[in-house]
């Protein structure tokens, strides 16, 4: 009788484990097939911007400078999470601003992302992009690395950095963007902050500053 | 160098490590260690327009006149020129690797004078200076300095440079010395022609000496700093995206 019981609920133990076991297989799969979805969805969204960047400087580099920049906007557009960029680039000046003020700081904002874009969009046109590895940080974050070369070896690799993250629709926009380690939204964001610091957080002396020569 | 210089030139430096101790003793200084942003705000408006009235239109004449092959034979010899440098300091910092690298190609190179890089740029070698050896050695940062016709450094890094000229000027004899010299101005003009655009998309933002000094600092501790940093700085900015994600 008590061997009976004993070989019971071993049976029940032994049941239980299995169970445990499965379902944190299954979990586990699941998660990690996630995980490796996020970084190829990541992974393609740079893909694709490279591919339209290069296009997009051959095609248009018989344009008029303005035309350009129009046309470098929309891509930004597509790509990049502005308003994310914008808070994050402004800190805690962000919730003090007004909603007209915050509109014209995201599209002062754009201008200088499509300037610096712009810096480097014929340079693009004629190296490659090679993408080196992919990780996921944290809860959201997806970090994509990769080297601009020269097919011809007579410049040196760029290193970059993407971080992007989902959005509502699921889709992965950039977050921020290093070059050689220099972070776009830090520098952007010490140049701001500084500007609003002596101002007493007067984002209207900002965008001033920020349009004034552009 | 006569004995009053070398006294003045001790004095100078044994200046910059005090100023370097007495401002912060922490290794990973934050970006607004500026105690001396008003006079450096003064200096940088000297050191554009010295740019842009001088150094900027005879680099773009140079871009325009010289040909590409030979501008780049200068800038390959220029980079040769300061090779022994990295030598030294790679070996400060026991890097071998980078040392033996330096070494080979820095031989190899002399061939031509470092005028044409034999090796076709295949040896990646790491860029080591006095500044990155001090670092090395747990001194800090210290204040953001804006130097007079020299640009951004921090006081570490200044010391650096001029430790490193001074190495320079003792390993090589008095006609390479002088040659070296004569090369300053040349490395301004080559240095200046590569970064033409970016330079003036600088001066075009709303704060250009913030934008300097962002870029400064954070291009100097990625070349020196360890990737324990990094990656420190990059759980640190992961931490604040969450946050605004959320």
């Amino acid at each position: 009788m008590q061997n009976l019981k004993s070989f019971w609920i071993r049976k029940k133990i032994s049941r239980f484990l299995s169970y445990t076991f499965l379902i944190f297989v299954i979990f586990n799969v699941n998660i990690t097939k996630s995980f490796s979805d996020n970084l190829k969805m990541g992974e393609s969204t740079i893909q694709q911007m490279i591919i339209e960047a290069q296009k997009h400087a051959i095609d248009t580099i018989k344009l008029e400078p303005n035309e350009r920049s129009l046309k470098i906007e929309l891509l930004n557009k597509k790509y990049i999470n502005l308003d994310f960029m914008s808070k994050a680039t402004t800190g805690s000046f962000w919730k003090k601003a007004s909603e007209t003020q915050k509109e014209k700081y995201k599209a002062a904002l754009l201008k200088q992302i499509v300037l610096t874009i712009e810096e480097h969009l014929n340079t693009l046109a004629t190296l490659s992009y090679k993408p080196t590895k992919s990780e996921r940080r944290g809860k959201k974050l997806i970090y994509v690395r990769g080297l601009i070369e020269d097919p011809n070896k007579k410049k040196p690799n760029i290193n970059l950095l993407w971080k992007l993250a989902a959005n509502k629709n699921g889709s992965f926009l950039i977050l921020d963007l290093e070059i050689e380690g220099i972070s776009l939204v830090s520098s952007q964001k010490a140049e701001a902050v500084s500007i609003l610091r002596k101002n007493r957080g007067n984002f209207d002396i900002l965008l001033n500053k920020m349009t004034r020569d552009n | 160098m006569t004995k009053k210089y070398k006294f003045l030139f001790v004095k100078f430096i044994t200046a910059l490590f005090i100023l370097n101790g007495c401002s912060n003793s922490t290794k990973f200084a934050s970006e607004n260690k500026d105690p001396f942003e008003k006079i450096n705000r003064n200096v940088f408006q000297f050191n554009k327009y010295v740019d842009q009235k001088i150094i900027s239109p005879i680099s773009k004449t140079y871009v325009k006149k010289v040909p590409a092959k030979i501008r780049s034979g200068v800038s390959n010899h220029l980079q040769w020129m300061d090779t022994p440098n990295t030598i030294i300091n790679s070996a400060l910092q026991t890097d071998m690797e980078n040392t033996i690298l330096a070494s080979a190609k820095f031989l190899l190179n002399g061939l031509t004078l470092g005028f044409y890089d034999l090796d076709k740029g295949e040896t990646v070698i790491k860029k080591r200076d006095f500044g990155s050896t001090l670092a090395r050695l747990n001194v800090s940062e210290g204040p953001f300095l804006m130097v007079p016709l020299i640009g951004p450094k921090t006081t570490r890094d200044l010391t650096g440079t001029i430790l490193d000229r001074q190495n320079m000027a003792t390993l090589s004899s008095n006609s390479i010395d002088d040659l070296s010299l004569a090369e300053v101005p040349i490395n301004i003009i080559d240095k200046r022609s590569k970064m033409s655009k970016t330079l003036d998309n600088i001066y075009l933002s709303a704060d250009p000496y913030v934008k300097v000094r962002s870029f400064y600092l954070q291009n100097r501790r990625n070349e020196i700093y360890s990737e324990k940093y990094i990656e420190n700085k990059n759980n640190d900015l992961d931490a604040e995206f969450e946050k605004l994600l959320d």
